[in-house]
């Protein structure tokens, strides 16, 4: 008799567009190593992608990933992972990760598949439809050119209200390389620029109807009272006017207050934090902290009133409509404005009133101008990196706010070792997948967190949890390389799980009067589920077997120490950061002193420190043959070490 | 099963009635009544086996659970052929006994709100039956969307 077992749905779909097949390959054989999500999908594209592909050829590969968990009772269950060459990446295109939430990950495992992987580019505008019976590449000619909303609701209307869907704008379409893969209102997927790797395939939608479809679970009993522990240990509240962001400013808390309509979740999950927010002339949508990034300028150019209101949700709704990253539009929308009053933006007709900033024109005019690549939008639409490239004396502007890989700072960095050494280190903005070290560490600046921490409780737990409480002490660069290891391990796990960033790992408790978390909640979670035995330090070693092959991919594709790095302008004091930019720039100035370098000296130190910790080479950035074999990626181990 | 299958007036006065209500307003449209009446019911997630079902308009915000009314004068009981629908003498819930459900489906289209439901593996209809008194859905409803209530309760005790 052979153990009970759940939580896969059994098979990866392979879908290729260019010869318009399908077949189908089991999952196991990326399960026992690499778990599922960033694991198995990092596993498919060190051995699928090379090199030499860049991210918007047919060559490229796209992979949507579930993990065991996904879609499950576990709280915070509702995510996958989209994998591939990311066409946003910068300078140079590398295999990346970027997540997506709502609702479509569990419709896609009750649909037979733990996976989907998209290959080859179709000749025709496409789009995919996948049922638990067969797999359909469809003509999407009549669809092509529509934005997210309008082109879900067709889809509901041809294939049932319960179908989900995830599709790309005419921003995708156009190949923008910061557009993004869209679900119902507000999921995106939006860091890696993925929509243009779909819009490069001409695939416009892939909807899944799982009906009538489950999901094992090994140990039922178990997983329903762990499931009720571990919510109370969370002690969700609800999220209210702290999901405008970290520190609200009265106009957000005004806005939210007068406009929310009730709140929004992923599949599953307790913390329900998303607003439903509706102002009257726009379409009402889901909302995150990042979604009020044009308040500040509509109110400075409008005055409070429903006019400001309007062009600041436009803002939003705009981006969801037409696909593109919200997160960015953050960053482009103040550097616009610096551009252009420093003179340094040159082109004659910019595609929309560019001195009118703040106003509802400019907004509109300028995501019409960026999904449309028309005017200054054609530059912009590669991201602003590339786009200051291209402008002489603009990058000094730029590099301020950006500092690395092309992605708008997401939390002060400077005065921060722990979160500048994880974007050093990272491929993308590091930041949406260490909320919770963020949550426990920034509450020694005093930040006003929703977890209502004080300094003693921050404190206490940073030693359960790393050994010491000078992890969580930002006035030096001391223990910051094992803690950033260490959570960089836990997250790639968690990651492949699937599971929600916000929740997990469970650093803070809500509930409880100590505020302590409980880090092995995850493992508990894998094992009644799945029903292979798992404990949180085997957990966090696939963790770091998972961060090391995807160390190994940037490797190959050219990643040095040299790269693992902030840009210049982090190293030299700033001047005082104007509040308004800060502002638009989401929950960013936090510290007390957002304007000092980061000393190089003590970063490279730390850096040293951390590669050794790793057992990687701290000449080259590269694993030393032994890690790789403690890990037992062999895969790595030949094409590295072949002798 | 100690059921009421015909229901007298008198009865109708003196016993317990108990339902899951809704209050819409709070629904996020997570989903997990439906994920966790599932597991409970068949130890799986399947969603098409949830005695709760959400139905969810993602575009307007709005997310409805809907679930069993444990009619106080059920038209399903009234539709059975076979008997096999009673009220339960201690939860009030309207029960199936699928010993005697033949699957005839007469309750299903007699059910006003859609939530008799039907298994077509097992050729037999099945509802909410208030896991015996304390249903999950309720309990695991995050944002309490889902409660129970209780009408003309009198104990016995």
């Amino acid at each position: 008799m052979t153990a009970k077992s759940g939580g896969w749905s059994g098979h990866i779909l392979r879908v290729n567009v260019t010869d318009r097949n399908w077949t189908k390959i089991p999952t196991k054989q990326y399960a026992q190593r690499f778990i599922g999500g960033v694991g198995l999908a990092t596993k498919v594209a060190w051995d699928e992608i090379p090199q030499q592909v860049s991210a918007l050829d047919p060559e490229n590969k796209l992979i949507f990933a579930t993990g065991p968990l996904t879609g499950t009772l576990v709280p915070g269950s509702g995510r996958l992972e989209v994998i591939g060459k990311s066409p946003r990446t910068y300078p140079r295109e590398v295999v990346t990760r970027s997540g997506l939430g709502g609702h479509w990950g569990k419709e896609l495992k009750n649909a037979g598949y733990d996976a989907l992987i998209l290959e080859g580019a179709a000749e025709m505008p496409t789009y995919i439809l996948i049922t638990r019976e067969e797999v359909k590449i469809l003509d999407a000619g009549n669809l092509w050119g529509l934005d997210t909303y309008a082109t879900q609701k067709r889809l509901q209307e041809m294939h049932g209200l319960d179908c989900q869907t995830v599709c790309i704008g005419p921003a995708g379409e156009n190949q923008c390389r910061i557009a993004t893969i869209m679900s119902e209102t507000s999921f995106a997927s939006g860091k890696s620029g993925f929509g243009a790797v779909m819009g490069a395939k001409k695939i416009k939608a892939v909807v899944v109807d799982g009906r009538g479809g489950c999901i094992d679970i090994a140990h039922p009993g178990k997983l329903l009272k762990l499931a009720d522990h571990y919510r109370h240990l969370l002690g969700v509240a609800p999220m209210r006017e702290w999901t405008t962001g970290g520190e609200p400013s009265e106009h957000r808390i005004n806005f939210f207050r007068k406009y929310r309509t009730g709140n929004a979740s992923c599949f599953g999950c307790p913390l329900q934090c998303w607003a439903f927010i509706n102002v009257p002339g726009t379409a009402p949508s889901q909302s995150g902290c990042v979604n009020y990034y044009y308040l500040e300028p509509a109110v400075q150019y409008y005055g409070e009133s429903i006019e400001a209101d309007r062009a600041a949700w436009l803002g939003n709704v705009l981006c969801n409509q037409y696909g593109l990253d919200t997160f960015e539009l953050a960053g482009i929308v103040p550097l616009i404005r610096d551009l252009h009053q420093a003179g340094l933006i040159k082109i004659k007709d910019p595609g929309f009133p560019i001195g009118e900033f703040g106003s509802i024109e400019f907004i509109s005019g300028l995501i019409e101008a960026l999904a449309r690549r028309r005017g200054l939008g054609d530059l912009l639409a590669d991201g602003g990196a590339a786009a200051v490239e291209k402008m002489p004396g603009a990058w000094s502007i730029y590099e301020k706010y950006y500092p690395a890989h092309g992605q708008l700072e997401h939390n002060s960095v400077r005065d921060y070792p722990g979160i500048a050494l994880f974007w050093a280190l990272d491929s993308r903005d590091p930041l949406i997948d260490h909320h919770a070290y963020r949550h426990l560490s920034v509450t020694r600046q005093g930040w006003p967190t929703p977890h209502k921490l004080n300094i003693a409780q921050a404190d206490a737990i940073s030693e359960k949890i790393f050994g010491t409480k000078t992890a969580i002490d930002h006035g030096t660069y001391a223990e910051k390389a094992r803690v950033v290891a260490l959570c960089q391990n836990k997250s790639a796990a968690r990651n492949s799980l699937v599971l929600c960033d916000f929740l997990y790992p469970i650093f803070i408790s809500q509930s409880r009067d100590d505020r302590m978390g409980d880090t092995s909640a995850e493992s508990h979670f894998f094992t009644a589920v799945t029903g292979r035995d798992m404990n949180e330090d085997e957990l966090d070693k696939i963790g770091e077997r998972i961060f090391n092959l995807d160390r190994a991919i940037l490797v190959r594709d050219g990643r040095t120490r040299r790269e693992d790095t902030l840009y210049e302008a982090y190293f030299r004091d700033t001047d005082s950061i104007d509040p308004a930019i800060s502002q638009s720039k989401h929950h960013l100035v936090l510290s007390v002193d957002h304007t000092k370098a980061v000393p190089r000296d003590i970063f490279e130190e730390a850096k040293t420190e951390y590669y050794r910790l790793r057992g990687w080479d701290p000449g080259t950035g590269r694993p030393i043959r032994k890690t790789l074999v403690g890990l037992e990626l062999t895969e790595v181990v030949k094409e590295f070490y072949p002798d | 099963m100690d059921l009421l299958t015909k229901l007298g007036f008198s009865e109708l006065n003196t016993r317990t009635r108990r339902t899951v209500v809704v209050n819409p307003q709070a629904c996020t449209g997570c989903r997990t009544c439906e994920t966790v009446c599932s597991l409970v019911k068949t130890g799986k997630i399947y969603p098409q086996m949830a005695r709760i079902q959400v139905a969810r308009k993602p575009f307007e915000g709005r997310f409805t659970p809907h679930a069993c009314r444990q009619c106080s004068v059920p038209e399903c009981l009234r539709a059975c052929p076979s008997g096999a629908i009673g009220v339960s003498r201690t939860t009030g819930a309207v029960l199936i006994d699928p010993k005697k459900c033949d699957g005839c489906g007469n309750c299903i289209k007699a059910c006003p709100y859609d939530m008799m439901l039907f298994d077509a593996d097992k050729q037999k209809a099945f509802k909410c039956d208030l896991c015996a008194g304390q249903p999950r859905c309720v309990k695991y409803c995050p944002t309490h969307a889902l409660g129970l209530a209780e009408f003309g309760a009198r104990r016995k005790e």
